[in-house]
């Protein structure tokens, strides 16, 4: 057993060492690409969904969001819950908004959109709404009568969805804005964008100005407090915390605000696999090809080993290895491109897309998977050939009889 | 005078010793020569080219002894080779049998077949066959190692049948770095290096000029007179017949009588 391995051994390795370099260079080059192309999608995949993820917590809901009871429209003495809340070790900050929906107005243009009721000093500590401000200024404490608009709201700086949009508001614009029947006029303070449609679809104000229109004035209610936990914190974890701390409200992490970000990750996901199945089967094809044509042209060499006593076994082993050893190669070669090449540059360079910017994100056991699988290609589409051909009779093999 | 006589006795004694012991190398080298190894019996071997049946081979019976150097002759076409592949089972026939020192070889299944062959019989082919991507020393070694044997074994054994061919100096020499005659020693060195019971080779010298084919004979036949190396060799070259012992001569898929 262990000398036929060493003859199989033997055989690939002078082949691939003096055999032809070219078709050896083209093999693996081909094999590379293939690999990096099976785990380039998932990289592209799993950067995406972190971008969505950090969007969801960098803009929106923090790491967990309380929310009113059952069946209660608000959240009593929030300042109170937050100081408690902010009383955990691994909590940064919190913030109390008042949350509705409302109707803008901006000359003959009008849209509907989120309105967040916000501090917005403790607003700071956990969104980073403030850096995402393109013109003008963020709200400060004091601040009444001004708004902040999304692009989605103001129109312009690119915004997605322009027609739906104002149609190009700028900082110093005044805007009707009406909630609950109630209408006010706004000076608009700044405008920012997150580059996640949803996230700039809204506008911020500050929190006395909604309590005032809400016709909820002094009563330090909240509907929903959003808290901000220290970098790496489990938000499971912040949950049971915050669960023994006593707050009876309800507690949401931010995963179950991603609904229609995970229904797009689902659905790229499912895309991804379709696209691995064909680029296996594009591997699978290849190797075939090529160790199909490696030995085709080797068939008199086949027949001569053949007749010497070289098992049958041992050279489809031989040819085995060889699809093997590029395989490796390719695998080798593509993961230290992608590790050490692309997933790098798209980090210091992110990558533009209508989500804002992404980098690669390339996941270990994915990339493990791919290589697995790209070795069980190469082993049928060397199998296949090889024993086909090692089997036909040594007269044909070495006469063509 | 009584030494005089016992000194004749004495001489007398050892040359009956003498007689006694080339009497018995005799007849030694007798039942050597008479020792059948290879015994075809009414080989027929049928090829179907297209929609056409053509009989190679027409019932050839013939028996090889231990130690001989048998030429298979004829004119193109008459199943020279065919014969050879039947006689080195690198094929079947279609019926009759093929014993190989004993063993019937008809009745092999491929795997033995493959068995036999590595480590019972050698085979030089007109074209050399050499594996391109490896080196006279490790063509010569690859059955070697097949068998099991341990790299210093097989290592020392290629070097010495390269030497004994002449190319001990060309060890790690590609085969496409040498000249026909020099492929067609490493071939033969291949094909004894596991010293086989039967050497077959098939026109070894159609590729070569005469005095390269002159070399390649004068090998055959030390080893076959040096060794007693039974060989068996295909060839349509009249005066090749000169190094062999015994010509069977084929015409038209049967022995020529």
């Amino acid at each position: 057993m262990l000398e036929k391995a060493k003859v199989s051994f033997f055989l690939a390795g002078r082949s691939i060492t003096r055999g032809n370099k070219g078709i050896t260079i083209f093999t693996i080059f081909v094999l590379t690409l293939i690999f990096v192309q099976l785990v380039l999608f998932s990289s592209m995949l799993a950067g995406v969904t972190l971008k969505f993820n950090e969007l969801m917590v960098d803009y929106q809901t923090g790491n967990v969001v309380i929310e009113p009871e059952e069946e209660q429209r608000y959240i009593e003495d929030a300042s109170a819950l937050q100081k408690k809340i902010e009383s955990l070790p691994r909590v940064i900050g919190t913030t109390a908004r008042l949350k509705t929906s409302g109707n803008f107005r901006y000359k003959e243009k009008e849209m509907g959109g989120t309105v967040y009721g916000i501090d917005p000093t403790d607003e700071s500590f956990v969104t980073a709404i403030e850096d995402a401000i393109i013109s003008g200024e963020f709200l400060s404490r004091p601040d009444r009568g001004e708004i902040i608009l999304g692009r989605e709201v103001s129109g312009g700086f690119g915004a997605l969805m322009e027609s739906r949009s104002l149609g190009g508001v700028e900082v110093g614009d005044t805007v009707e804005l009406t909630i609950e029947g109630k209408t006010r006029e706004f000076r608009v303070k700044g405008i920012y964008t997150t580059r996640y449609f949803m996230a700039d679809a809204s506008a911020y104000i500050n929190r006395a100005d909604l309590e005032e229109m809400l016709g909820v004035e002094n009563q330090d209610l909240a509907q929903e407090i959003a808290v901000r936990t220290t970098a790496g914190t489990d938000e499971y974890e912040t949950r049971m915390a915050l669960l023994s701390l006593g707050v009876r409200e309800n507690i949401r992490t931010w995963h179950e605000f991603a609904g229609i970000l995970r229904l797009i990750e689902n659905t790229l996901g499912l895309i991804r696999n379709i696209m691995n199945a064909i680029g296996l089967l594009i591997a699978f094809v290849i190797i075939f090809v090529v160790i199909y044509v490696n030995i085709v042209n080797k068939k008199r060499q086949i027949g001569v080993q053949k007749a010497i006593g070289i098992e049958q076994n041992v050279i489809v082993a031989s040819f085995v290895l060889q699809a093997m050893l590029y395989a490796g190669t390719g695998v080798i070669l593509g993961y230290c491109f992608m590790r050490f090449g692309l997933v790098p540059y798209t980090v210091a360079h992110p990558v533009d897309i209508p989500l804002g910017t992404m980098s690669l994100k390339l996941d270990d056991a994915e990339a493990i998977n791919r290589a697995v699988l790209l070795f069980l290609a190469s082993i049928v589409g060397s199998v296949i050939p090889a024993y086909k051909l090692a089997q036909k009779d040594l007269l044909e093999l070495i006469w063509d009889k | 005078m009584e030494n005089e006589r016992e000194n004749e006795r004495e001489n007398e004694r050892e040359n009956e010793r003498e007689n006694e012991r080339e009497n018995e190398r005799e007849n030694e080298s007798k039942i050597q020569k008479n020792d059948i190894i290879i015994e075809g019996m009414d080989i027929v071997r049928t090829f179907r080219m297209g929609e056409v049946q053509v009989r190679a081979l027409r019932g050839v019976s013939v028996n090889i002894r231990r130690g001989e150097f048998v030429a298979i002759m004829g004119p193109s076409g008459s199943g020279k080779t065919t014969l050879l592949n039947q006689l080195g089972i690198l094929d079947t026939p279609n019926s009759g049998k093929v014993v190989i020192d004993g063993t019937d070889t008809s009745t092999l299944p491929e795997k033995e077949k493959g068995k036999f062959r590595l480590h019972n019989l050698g085979y030089v082919f007109q074209d050399y066959a050499l594996l391109p991507e490896l080196s006279a020393a490790e063509n010569v070694y690859l059955s070697l190692m097949m068998q099991g044997k341990s790299k210093a074994e097989y290592e020392s054994a290629a070097a010495e049948i390269l030497t004994a061919v002449g190319l001990g100096d060309r060890l790690a020499q590609l085969p496409s770095k040498m000249s026909g005659g020099q492929q067609q020693r490493v071939s033969i060195a291949r094909a004894l290096a596991h010293s086989p019971i039967i050497l077959f080779a098939d026109e070894p010298c159609a590729n070569l000029d005469s005095e390269t084919s002159k070399e390649v004979l004068d090998l055959f036949k030390k080893f076959n007179t040096e060794y007693g190396q039974t060989i068996v060799m295909v060839t349509h070259e009249e005066w090749h017949a000169a190094y062999t012992d015994r010509v069977i001569k084929l015409k038209d898929g049967m022995l020529e009588q």
